[in-house]
């Protein structure tokens, strides 16, 4: 009985500390939209995005872990659905850019492919899962209070600090394509929008299928 | 506010949102931020820049990292945040993520409890730093960024990333469990 009052207690005082702080970040977004808007909106959006994390517990490390590790799909068909709506709204976007002559936006995210996307895909693999949380899951958790995703912080830090001094060797060895692949380039606008909601469509469906397996 | 109408108030903040729900709300984010800063969201690159800074601070830097660095602060009364806004919004979402943690009370000091755990949480920092730097990007900006943006190179660093998963979470039952 001692005990759930104590909890009682400590729900209604973190409630509390949380609208102070929301108060806060407010005054801060405030500043930030004096200054320069586009300093608020980086801000902003950044609370957006932990506030979603944190609330859906969307994690892109459980999405790529657990399919083999528990056999559970729920969040990697959740991240196929976002992969899905981002990709309808992104070429969107970029496709009324193209029309009215306008440079496309994002383009610097069309990366090269080789070696470096094949190593570093399966390192960054190995690291988000031992650390329990990859980039946007340890700043999540730190604001959840994980003190053990501070020293993450740290070695994610040194580890692109020594990546960095490495980036002009990999970026010269077993480079497949140095511009990258942008995939309308290679199918048209409209084909390579279906032929992409497609494969995640069937990733899905695999999802599903996979899940149902687990539990017979 | 009497205190009813305070217990439903926070009632509201207390259950968490589906992953469809999540999906979506990240789906028009990137969106937004598509729009408005010409560019998807991503993380790392505020770690590469500081990174490089520091490198410069420390007097050990390329001259090719100085001139990325100098180019990006060239010609601007700077203040920290406006260095690299990257940085701004990372520091937006540990603190958007405290928020959403302290409204449904789920915020809870987790301690280190070993040294293996604090050694572990070391060496994948270090693996994830490496691999984002030479892939350039994380979950957020070479996966979700980059395939949204119909990239082939998010569709292959996805498939090595579900690899990786794979042979992390074997080491992990292999030395942890």
């Amino acid at each position: 009985m001692k005990l759930s009052n104590q909890k009682k207690d400590d729900f209604a005082k973190q409630f509390s500390v949380g609208l102070v702080l929301f108060v806060m970040l407010l005054m801060v977004a405030i500043f930030l939209f004096q200054y320069t808007p586009m300093t608020a909106f980086f801000w902003l959006s950044g609370l957006g995005f932990g506030y979603i994390l944190q609330r859906s517990r969307f994690c892109f490390v459980a999405a790529l872990r657990d399919p083999a590790l528990t056999g559970s799909t729920a969040v990697t068909r959740g991240v196929l659905v976002a992969l899905g709506l981002t990709t309808i709204g992104f070429t969107a976007v970029k496709y009324f850019y193209h029309l009215t002559s306008q440079t496309i936006p994002g383009q610097s995210y069309i990366a090269s492919i080789g070696m470096n996307t094949v190593v570093g895909g399966i390192i960054f693999g190995i690291g988000m899962v031992i650390a329990g949380g990859c980039a946007s899951g340890m700043l999540m958790r730190i604001g959840e209070g994980f003190e053990m995703h501070l020293i993450t912080l740290v070695g994610f830090f040194l580890g692109t600090m020594l990546g960095n001094n490495h980036l002009a060797w990999w970026n010269n060895h077993l480079i497949w394509s140095k511009e990258g692949v942008f995939l309308p380039d290679l199918f048209g606008w409209v084909g390579a929008l279906v032929i992409q909601l497609l494969v995640i469509g069937l990733l899905y469906g695999l999802a599903v299928k996979w899940e149902a397996k687990q539990e017979l | 506010m009497d205190k009813e109408d305070h217990k439903n108030f926070r009632k509201w903040f207390k259950p968490s949102w589906s992953y469809v729900t999540g999906a979506v709300l990240l789906s028009i984010l990137q969106v937004i931020t598509l729009i408005v800063t010409q560019e998807p969201l991503g993380i790392t690159s505020a770690f590469s820049y500081w990174a490089m800074r520091l490198q410069g601070f420390l007097g050990f830097a390329t001259p090719a990292q100085l001139a990325v660095v100098s180019q990006l602060i060239a010609g601007r009364e700077t203040l920290w945040f406006e260095e690299n806004l990257v940085t701004l919004r990372n520091l937006g979402i540990v603190l958007g993520a405290l928020l959403s943690a302290l409204l449904a009370s789920q915020f809870r000091l987790k301690k280190i409890k070993s040294w293996q755990q604090a050694l572990m949480a070391l060496l994948g920092g270090l693996l994830m730093g490496y691999g984002s730097s030479i892939a350039s990007g994380c979950n957020i900006g070479a996966f979700f960024s980059g395939i949204g943006s119909m990239s082939l190179s998010g569709w292959v660093f996805g498939l090595f990333l579900f690899i990786g998963a794979f042979i992390g979470g074997k080491l992990l039952i292999r030395f942890l469990l």
